[in-house]
């Protein structure tokens, strides 16, 4: 009787304790990541949803397929409100702010038309790809025309060119970088005054090699009917700090999805960790790999991608190494349908929704904080705190090989080899664990190399003397037989 | 008789021109020291496999299978043989299939030498000096082809360029011998499969 009375005791209070234990926990997505070899495993949830922003609340109404958003230098989030034709702007407290409707161009009032693609540069001032109207338009902060920029024209633009601009960026020094749709030539670069300098950072061609065969068999007549191999169009970019151009494309199954191009169009990102930037990475299945729609890159060399199949954000650092991966696709809050736009705010993520008509706002776990705050400890070149962080990351993921390396560097910089030797190994890090062994090598050596050098000759002089001694029995024996 | 049998491999190793002769005419070679050779190198294929050191190590554990090692080595070697015989006997070779596999099997040496001497340098190097692993490994096969070589030259007592030719032909009929095998099994697979099923529906029907 007392047994079954302490057993349902237990069993009320584990009741108890999942019924308020379980609201804080629920995500509507499991975290997991990408490992050394290439196999997926769990680990905790990075970021979780906060809050849900659909412009209702804020008292603007309600957004109505809204195609982009940007967060300006000053934390303000200017939301591309594409169906009600006007841009939102909301303050760090999702406060709206303003509204921009309309424009006094000359003498008219204009409005936008499907625009697509919003950037505001740190001076305030804003960049609208004014989609259906073919230009970019600019505004001041507070709604004020200043210019729009119309098709490009040069002599490398093909005949029958059509601009529908997309996309746009603008670096310090004011170049205008529009990605358009259909135009597969590379990211338009326009100088400060508008005019059109060239095509950069063109995609490279990918073909069917069986396609490529019937081309060669085919006479030119067949060929023209052919399909024509031309390279996949951009679909997103954003700027980093330095200036570089990080863009994204929608290829199925590519290992470069995912590019920084340099001032002269070439791509110079890091690829360094387990698995090449790309998002999910399906060997078994390319169809179902990510279709990264959007980049946004955050402080510290971080940058996230927006994959629009499985609505999963992927953030890597500098090096490439994938961070943490959230997010997925469905009905209930925290979750996505048509997931647009990515951005980001300190260590918040933004992510604009065109079917539900809303931003979800994800704030890191603490997992995800201690990922964050390492790595960011990690670029300043803190790494004994570094460390740290990484080993308190361990004792929630005991899976993370990043926070092994991480461990394995810091030890190394404190010449404990053997136990930079054993983390760097947990963490496949064959570098660094070159260069930890290599200094424990030589470290044996310098310890044992007297005790081994005498024992050797030791050895030495024993088998020589045994040898010497074994011969004079053996003359002897032969001596007696004669 | 145990120390000339374990000293003769390593003469043939440095002498192969005399030492196939001898083990063709002499009759000095031993057909236990050819298995035995064969079967060392299984087992220097399975250490090196998983104990290689960690900067030359790209395997995945769960992936080792030492079946697996046995399948690629044993059964290419008496496919080889039995592919080299089939054809020296149509041309004109003196070879009997005992002197093949005792030649090949000498042959194998160097690899069993290297794998297990690779082993050891593998945990000894860093990611800088893993090109030595990588010329030995090199060297290790070169030697092996090139005893092999000189093995099947003189069991047969061929040209250099007849050897060259029977040697590239071997492994086109090693090709032919797992074709027919494959045809085969599964030509067996599908009358034991239409046996099984006619017997299936009468067992069904009575």
């Amino acid at each position: 009787m007392k047994l079954i009375k302490s057993m349902c005791k237990a069993a009320l209070l584990l009741a108890a304790f999942s019924l308020f234990a379980s609201p804080l926990q629920a995500a509507p997505y499991d975290g997991y990541s990408y490992y050394y070899w290439g196999t997926t495993a769990s680990t905790p949830n990075a970021y979780l949803p906060e809050k849900v922003i659909d412009g209702a609340e804020q008292g603007v109404g309600k957004l109505n397929s809204p195609t982009d958003m940007f967060v300006g230098a000053d934390g303000q989030v200017y939301v591309l409100d594409a169906g009600n034709g006007r841009i939102v702007v909301f303050d760090k407290d999702w406060k709206a702010v303003r509204q921009i409707r309309e424009f006094k161009n000359g003498a008219k009032q204009e409005r936008f038309a499907n625009p697509q693609g919003i950037f505001v540069t740190d001076h305030g001032r804003i960049y609208v790809a004014d989609t259906d109207n073919s230009r970019v338009v600019e505004l001041e902060g507070d709604g004020t025309f200043v210019r729009e920029i119309g098709a490009p024209k040069a002599d490398v633009i093909r005949a029958g060119f059509e601009y529908f601009p997309r996309k746009v960026a603008v670096d310090r020094a004011g170049r205008i970088y529009v990605i358009g749709r259909g135009v597969f030539d590379g990211i338009m670069e326009m100088d400060s005054d508008g005019n059109f300098t060239g095509f950069m950072g063109t995609n490279k061609v990918s073909f069917n090699f069986v396609d490529y065969i019937w081309k060669q068999l085919s006479t030119k007549e067949q060929r023209s009917k052919l399909a024509q191999f031309i390279p996949l169009e951009f679909n997103n970019l954003d700027l980093d700090q330095e200036g570089f151009l990080y863009t994204t494309t929608a290829e199925i199954s590519s290992e470069e999805p995912i590019k920084r191009l340099n001032p002269t169009g070439v791509d110079v990102l890091r690829r360094e960790g387990y698995i090449p930037p790309m998002g999910d990475s399906y060997s078994s299945n390319p169809d179902a790999s990510s279709l990264l729609i959007d980049i946004k890159v955050g402080d510290n060399g971080i940058y996230s991608a927006l994959d629009s199949r499985k609505g999963r954000i992927f953030t890597y650092n500098e090096d490439g190494n994938l961070m943490y991966i959230f997010g997925r696709m469905g009905e209930q809050v925290g979750t996505f349908k048509t997931p647009v736009a990515l951005e980001s705010r300190g260590d918040e993520f933004f992510v604009l929704d065109q079917a539900t008509n809303r931003i979800t706002i994800f704030k890191p776990t603490r997992y995800g904080a201690l990922i964050n705050q390492a790595n960011e400890m990690l670029i300043s070149g803190q790494y004994t705190e570094a460390e740290s962080k990484w080993r308190e990351l361990l004792t929630l993921d005991a899976n993370n090989e990043i926070a092994y390396v991480g461990i394995g560097k810091a030890m190394l910089r404190q010449g404990e080899n053997k136990l930079a030797m054993e983390n760097l190994h947990l963490g496949y890090d064959r570098v660094y664990y070159s260069k930890a062994f290599g200094k424990y090598r030589k470290e044996m050596v310098r310890e044992y190399f007297g005790v081994g050098m005498t024992g050797l000759i030791v050895l030495i002089a024993v088998l020589w003397g045994l040898r010497y001694a074994k011969r004079r029995s053996t003359g002897k024996v032969k001596a007696n037989v004669t | 008789m145990l120390r000339e049998m374990t000293k003769y491999p390593f003469y043939v190793l440095l002498h192969p021109f005399q030492g196939f002769w001898d083990l063709k005419y002499e009759n000095k070679g031993r057909l236990r020291v050819s298995l035995a050779i064969l079967l060392l190198l299984a087992i220097a294929t399975i250490v090196l496999r998983q104990y290689a050191g960690f900067v030359v190590n790209f395997n995945f554990p769960y992936d080792l299978n030492s079946i697996n090692e046995l399948q690629y080595i044993v059964l290419p070697f008496f496919l080889w043989c039995v592919a080299n015989w089939s054809l020296t006997t149509l041309m004109d070779g003196e070879g009997k299939f005992k002197e093949i596999v005792m030649a090949t099997g000498y042959a194998l040496l160097p690899l069993v030498l290297m794998r297990f001497g690779n082993t050891l340098i593998s945990n000894v190097i860093t990611v800088r000096e893993a090109a030595f692993y990588y010329l030995f490994d090199i060297l290790s096969i070169l030697w092996f082809v090139w005893l092999l070589f000189i093995g099947t030259m003189t069991v047969h007592q061929y040209t250099v360029l007849k050897t060259i030719m029977t040697m590239l032909l071997t492994l086109f009929v090693m090709g032919i011998i797992m074709f027919l095998g494959l045809l085969f099994f599964s030509l067996l697979q599908e009358m034991l499969g239409f046996v099984l099923a006619i017997y299936t529906e009468i067992s069904l029907r009575i």
